[in-house]
């Protein structure tokens, strides 16, 4: 078997084609234009286009497609290969959703892997005052790459749970559109490659948010950044649109709205920023891109960029802003809100008892994607936009607490009652509710514009986010990781190794996170490459060297869960069809899943969440009158 | 129920002692900079109001939460907990009661903003410049051109902000307000030192290599030295 069966390495060997060609355009246009032949920031621009296209291609993501414009018919390929060994499906386009859940998982692990290395190198650096081993630039890339690299890694972990667990929990084959479902994933590698390739020809220096003029004064790598994030943003809209469809179109008798599993929700609001809001930052940071590459001004005041090319000015770097945080926000809640989900999704099965509120659940999760497009200026509170446009932003930004407080009252009263289990999965559920809890609390200070100015761009920000993110993705991606783990393998995970995890890395995440927001508060400005040692009557340090040493436990806590994963995927101990006892529908069939999931339709026959009511059941594979 | 009452009295015990704990912990960690202006007052006690609001919505919600696992766990037995699907007149209390506490906080945000930012026309103003990586200063009653900032103090003071090439933030973190400035236009900021001393003004937008080392002295006086100052400068200048 050659290398080349596997369809990744086809894709990224077309990537590099594709690159080459794209360079090798540019100069001869630009040879034909009479210029010189080389000049590196359009070739890396045009190639990077030119490398996503060539990806696609050799991994043959678009085959099926390009098959049709000759008007030849290609039915659905299902199960694995026929002429490769099993596992290469993983390595190629497969248009299972189940595979492709797995593929978006994997790659999302290995990125939060990448991002996490990122962290704790400059972390190392932050423990002491001074500059120990980073140069000021590395610094600058690094805080940036970890950043944007997370977020990739946040999105590729939301895509798949949502991928893998939807068309599961509704009782559906497949995905509404599996060529689709497969681009969708296939355009995250590329973009992530770009991403990870451009600290090579000088990185970008701006932090993931990428503010001009800055970053339209940065090196060539921010081309390949905007790109990288081009592709992935696509890889986000096509992805929502599908899980739109596949949630209002695919979805059993019987089963309303509010008679989904709770986490189909959580994606439904969630698909719906992405659907919407995700054009908005692939139009800045290509407004960008194209400032650099062709001259256009819209966000260059005076034309100050002359030596790359003749600007013009008159435009605006506040504009950028609004564009970005537009998009850049209501993120904030396409991370969270599947997050979320997996929490109320897991509580009740973990507290046999059913989910308390379930229509104020769902309709938070709404409220909050809705209310979350128009309080975008809370992160421009102080760029210098209109002084008394900041006050309708406060109000809108604090009303997100009520919604978000709904959802943590509904999980009390869950809890309260029940007959609560505390194996690993529920574990991470707790660590997430006391995390976000942690998050949440910590957004009303910065929300209020007179509390938010000492605050504004300090280290207390990088706390309040870091904590939303922890209880809102890592956390709960966790405990899905670890409660579908014997779904999807047929194996259960070493449970002492996994409380182990959870007893490190909680404790050790309080202590960052309050330590962040200590040295914030102190004075420290975030994205810095050194500190004053002097702030916090001399006990920043302190509080450094305990963040660092906590983000280190944090990591070792997750090389823990992928070592138990690992040992256990194939060799553990069989975990039977329903170890949790859980009345959603992906547990009621064999594990790991069968290609087609379900032997027949489903019919919904209760409600989700009834544990409790004796004899009661949610769905079932046979018809209504069958009894 | 009777035994739900006497849970809710426990529990409520322990969310008053829970809140001042966590108060005490919040204040000993997060640790503020001096004071150094008038503005500092009425902004530092709004933080303290919100960190009495955190604390005691984490006591209230983690409080709840433990005493539901060490009440509620089960204890050996496959059975299923209580089959109660929600509570209307709860949802509607704990979505109705926190609107109140939202609305107070954005009217007490509202009119110290409005206060923030209201133009004296005692004030003094400076223009800052923000250039990769240090300040410069202009007065321009004087016309005197510094890269430290001089203030005379208990005078209300504006600086103009205005950058030269990307965007950088004005913050003296002992004077709690901070404002970008950006390329192509004017902004600014409003404070009135009353403390003399010596500060560092920080840049809080991350504006490339040096940006951590972007830092200027800022030096409150008295009002005679800053005449003193005033004059030294101007002397200077007609050199």
């Amino acid at each position: 078997m050659s290398l080349f069966t596997l369809g990744l390495a086809r894709g990224l060997f077309g990537q590099v084609l594709g690159m080459v060609v794209g360079m090798l355009l540019t100069c001869g246009v630009r040879i034909l234009l009479g210029w010189e032949a080389w000049a590196a920031e359009p070739a890396w621009t045009v190639g990077s286009v030119c490398s996503i296209i060539g990806f696609l291609l050799a991994v043959g993501a678009l085959d099926d497609w390009l098959q049709w414009t000759k008007g030849v018919a290609t039915p659905i390929h299902h199960g694995p290969p026929v002429d490769k060994p099993a596992w290469t499906r993983y390595f190629s386009v497969d248009y299972n959703h189940k595979v492709i859940g797995v593929q978006y998982t994997v790659w999302g692990i290995l990125l939060l892997m990448v991002g996490g290395t990122v962290a704790m190198i400059f972390r190392t650096e932050l423990a002491r005052s001074g500059l120990q081993f980073l140069g000021l630039d590395l610094y600058n890339s690094f805080i940036g790459m970890h950043g944007m690299i997370m977020i990739f890694a946040i999105l590729l972990g939301v895509g798949g749970m949502a991928n893998y667990l939807v068309p599961l929990m509704i009782g559906a084959e497949d995905m509404a559109f599996p060529r689709l479902n497969a681009l969708g994933f296939w355009f995250n590698v590329p973009g992530s490659v770009l991403l990870l390739v451009s600290i090579f020809i000088g990185g970008w220096d701006a932090g993931w948010t990428a503010y001009p003029p800055l970053s339209a004064r940065g090196p060539i790598g921010y081309q390949l950044f905007f790109l990288g994030v081009f592709a992935i943003g696509l890889s986000s809209i096509v992805g929502s649109l599908n899980l739109l469809v596949t949630l209002l179109r695919m979805r059993p008798a019987g089963m309303s709205l509010f008679r989904m599993p709770i986490f189909c929700w959580a994606v439904f609001a969630t698909s719906l920023i992405q659907l919407t809001a995700t054009q908005l930052i692939g139009t800045s940071f290509l407004m960008v891109s194209v400032q650099r590459a062709l001259g256009m001004g819209f966000f260059d005041p005076r034309g100050i960029l002359g030596e790359v090319s003749p600007m013009v000015g008159g435009g605006d770097p506040v504009l950028f802003q609004h564009l970005f945080w537009f998009y850049s926000h209501p993120a904030v809640y396409i991370f969270v809100l599947p997050g979320l989900g997996i929490v109320s999704e897991l509580l009740p099965v973990f507290s046999r008892k059913p989910l308390f509120g379930y229509k104020w659940i769902a309709l938070s999760s709404m409220a909050i994607a809705i209310v979350g497009f128009i309080v975008w200026g809370h992160h421009m509170f102080v760029s210098g936009y209109n002084d008394i446009l900041r006050i309708p932003f406060m109000y809108a930004t604090l009303l997100v607490a009520i919604p978000t407080g709904v959802k943590f009252f509904s999980w009390l009263g869950t809890m309260w009652g029940g007959k609560i289990h505390f194996d690993t999965p529920m574990l991470f559920v707790l660590g997430a509710i006391s995390v976000f809890l942690i998050g949440g609390l910590t957004g009303p200070i910065l929300a209020t514009v007179p509390t938010d100015l000492p605050l504004h761009d300090s280290y207390f920000v990088v706390g309040h986010f870091h904590a939303t993110m922890f209880g809102g993705f890592v956390f709960p991606f966790f405990a899905a990781l670890y409660y579908w783990f014997p779904k999807v393998t047929g194996r259960m995970y070493n449970e002492t190794l996994g409380k182990i995890h959870f007893y490190i890395m909680t404790p050790a995440f309080w202590v960052q996170t309050l330590g962040q927001m200590g040295v914030g508060v102190m004075g420290m400005r975030r994205r810095i490459a050194d500190y004053d040692p002097t702030l916090g009557q001399g006990q920043i340090e302190n509080w450094q060297l305990a963040v660092t040493i906590a983000g280190f436990a944090i990591a070792f806590g997750v090389m823990l869960m992928l070592w138990n994963f690992f040992q256990n995927a194939e060799v553990g101990v069989a975990a039977g069809d329903n170890p949790w006892r859980s009345r959603s529908p992906e547990w009621q069939i064999p594990s790991p899943i069968p290609e087609h999931s379900f032997p027949a339709p489903l019919h919904v026959v209760g409600e989700p969440y009834d544990y409790g009511l004796a004899d009661s059941g949610y769905v079932t594979t046979a018809s209504p009158g069958d009894d | 129920m009777a035994n739900n009452r006497r849970h809710f009295i426990i529990a409520s015990v322990l969310i008053v002692i829970s809140t001042v704990l966590v108060y005490w912990i919040l204040d000993s960690v997060l640790l503020k900079p001096a004071a150094a202006v008038v503005e500092a007052g009425p902004i530092d006690e709004m933080f303290d109001q919100h960190i009495w609001l955190i604390a005691f919505l984490f006591a209230l919600v983690a409080v709840f939460m433990c005493y539901a696992l060490i009440v509620f766990r089960a204890r050996g037995d496959e059975g299923d907990g209580e089959h109660i699907h929600g509570n209307g007149t709860l949802e509607i209390v704990w979505t109705v009661v926190p609107c109140f506490v939202v609305v107070y906080f954005a009217w007490y945000a509202t009119t110290m903003l409005i206060d923030l930012t209201r133009p004296n026309p005692n004030e003094y103003v400076v223009v800052a410049e923000g250039r990769q990586w240090s300040w410069l200063f202009t007065y321009p009653e004087s016309g005197a051109v510094t890269p430290e900032l001089v203030l005379p103090v208990d005078t209300p003071v504006r600086v103009d902000l205005t950058s030269d090439d990307v965007l950088h933030n004005f913050w003296v973190p002992e004077f709690r307000v901070k404002q970008d400035t950006v390329p192509g236009k004017i902004t600014n900021v409003r404070f009135t030192p009353n403390v003399i001393g010596e500060y560092v003004l920080r840049c809080a937008e991350l504006c490339g290599t040096n940006h951590s080392g972007m830092l200027a002295t800022v030096r409150v006086v008295s009002a005679e030295e800053f005449k003193l100052w005033q004059s030294e400068q101007l002397a200077q200048l007609q050199q």
